[in-house]
């Protein structure tokens, strides 16, 4: 092993494992070098931490500073960064949370502030043009399968956690306030990007079979009998007419019948 | 080990004072157009795939010269590069064409794991070598010369024969990269380990130093901090006018990264810089 590797590798070890006298013959005076590991030590967490608050906004409101320091100090301990980029730090917060048996619903706004995060930055895509929408209608719904936005996200939760991060948005209005802790009550939501700001829509059962029978790849003829069987009388064009006003079908594909 | 590069396409930056682009001012950047005369940032913040920061970057990009300030290369590491941000990096150079490229004399990895800090390496003939070749490797992919900055450090490693000054004009000579001057950490380095910060200045090569840095620090005990999160101090700006004076007139930016003040607060730092610059006089040596 070179002699630099050999220095790196004991820097990291004091610095991430407080193993502070691996370094102590590296640095002078030696008698500086526990301060030097302390501080660098300091500084690294203190941006991990940042970093999992840019991230976690919500969770970081709901848990308060301390707790949310501890929560990342444990994460970095557990799932040191592993890139130059900092963007996928904080992916396995949820996991975490989870083995660290937090209240669950703590676990399941930490999913959806993930998926928000992941959304900000996904592809763009151009919406739907009306030309593109006579010829879809020029075929029969059961050739046509749909796209949704590379940025939309569906997500289920036992809790309806996004009353939580709704409430906790800079810009939320009173009535959106929740109490906590929240109810059992299963939840579906779509996270979603329009003109560049996430948005967390509620979806009811009808609504989410719909966007997850979409988002796999079902044909439109299929998904409007799926959902005529769960809710009978369903509007299944008027939904899609609200889906396609909000950019979240971007695209679609006509299949050929053999 | 130094390459030749194709001709840049990009609009040049001039050897005036520009600002540090940071999302919290990009709304009042794109409503009012402030008098600068170019705009850096770190690229890892638009490596997503799509989404605001990427459209907002390119309504800069058409008014303002872009230069890209790197904080995630990992240089100096001994393991090997990742070619993931690597390939990143140069799809979005590829994409706003920068007037400049540059990353920092330090390390951040180490067995795969990442403390995502600008770390110190020891001054040996062994990191040299490496550090070198490193650079060489990344300015093949990327096609064109890096810019390498000089970076604060808080310990002196024991073995660490070579004075960062040399190391650095060393690495710009083997490899062609240019010198991203940053006074500031010239300063706090100075004061920290009671080191003459005009030593450091004067080994230099004038031509190879192709952009300046200021910034504000601040003081932890007997120990300065480079933290971005203040103006620029006095001893700060009087070293940048030697500097001028002895380097002439370089694209200086205002970096400003922690306790971000108003937009107009950063524009007053680049205008002063303007004054040195438009003042300076250049001293044979």
């Amino acid at each position: 092993m070179s002699r630099l590797r050999e220095i790196q590798q004991a820097f990291s070890e004091c610095v991430m494992e407080g193993k502070p006298h691996r370094l102590a013959t590296e640095i002078a005076p030696a008698e500086s070098a526990l301060r030097s590991v302390a501080f660098y030590r300091r500084a690294i967490r203190f941006n991990y931490t940042q970093v999992l608050k840019i991230t976690y906004p919500v969770l970081f409101q709901v848990v308060g500073p301390r707790y949310f320091d501890t929560l990342a100090r444990g994460y970095l301990k557990t799932y040191p960064s592993t890139s130059g980029d900092l963007f996928p730090y904080g992916c396995l917060l949820p996991a975490f949370l989870g083995d660290l048996q937090v209240a669950p619903w703590l676990v399941q706004l930490a999913r959806l502030e993930w998926a928000c995060h992941e959304a900000y930055q996904a592809a763009d895509s151009p919406p739907l043009l009306p030309e593109h929408l006579q010829a879809i209608a020029s075929v029969g719904p059961a050739r046509v399968t749909v796209h949704l936005h590379a940025a939309a996200r569906l997500l289920r939760f036992p809790f309806p956690v996004h009353r939580v991060w709704l409430a906790l948005q800079p810009d939320a209005s009173a009535d959106e306030a929740v109490n906590l802790p929240l109810p059992e009550e299963e939840t579906g939501v779509v996270v979603t990007r329009g003109e560049g700001k996430i948005q967390v829509l509620p979806l009811n059962q009808s609504d989410y079979l719909v966007l997850e029978a979409m988002s796999h790849g079902v044909d439109l003829a299929t998904v409007e009998q799926m959902v005529a069987e769960v809710q009978p009388g369903f509007d299944f064009s008027g939904f899609v007419a609200e889906v396609l006003k909000q950019s979240l079908i971007t695209g679609f594909s006509i299949k050929d019948f053999l | 080990m130094s390459l030749e590069f194709p001709t840049i396409t990009s609009t040049p930056i001039p050897a005036l004072a520009g600002i540090g682009l940071r999302s919290h001012h990009f709304r009042e950047i794109l409503a009012e157009n402030p008098s600068v005369a170019w705009m850096e940032t770190h690229p890892e913040n638009y490596f997503g795939d799509g989404g605001a920061p990427l459209h907002i970057l390119e309504q800069i990009r058409s008014r303002y010269p872009l230069s890209f300030h790197g904080v995630g290369l990992s240089l100096g590491s001994t393991d090997p590069i990742e070619h993931a941000h690597l390939h990143k990096l140069k799809a979005l150079i590829d994409r706003f064409e920068p007037a400049f490229v540059s990353e920092h004399l330090s390390w951040s990895s180490v067995g795969g794991r990442f403390l995502n800090d600008l770390l110190p390496l020891p001054y040996t003939p062994e990191s040299l070598d490496h550090l070198c070749s490193r650079i060489a490797a990344v300015q093949e992919v990327l096609r064109r010369p890096l810019l390498i900055e000089n970076i604060t450090r808080y310990l002196t490693w024991r073995d660490s024969p070579i004075p960062e000054g040399e190391f650095m004009a060393e690495v710009a000579r083997k490899t062609g990269c240019g010198i991203l001057l940053d006074i500031n950490n010239v300063y706090v380095n100075a004061i920290n380990f009671h080191l003459d910060p005009l030593e450091f200045l004067k080994v230099i090569p004038a031509h190879a130093v192709w952009e300046i840095h200021l910034a504000g620090f601040d003081r932890f005990g007997r120990r300065l901090i480079d933290t971005h999160g203040q103006a620029v101090h006095l001893e700060v700006w009087n070293l940048y006018e030697w500097a001028i004076n002895h380097l002439g007139p370089r694209p200086t930016l205002i970096e400003w990264d922690t306790n971000l003040p108003a937009l107009h607060v950063l524009v007053e730092q680049a205008a002063h810089a303007d004054a040195i610059l438009e003042g300076c006089h250049v001293t044979a040596s």
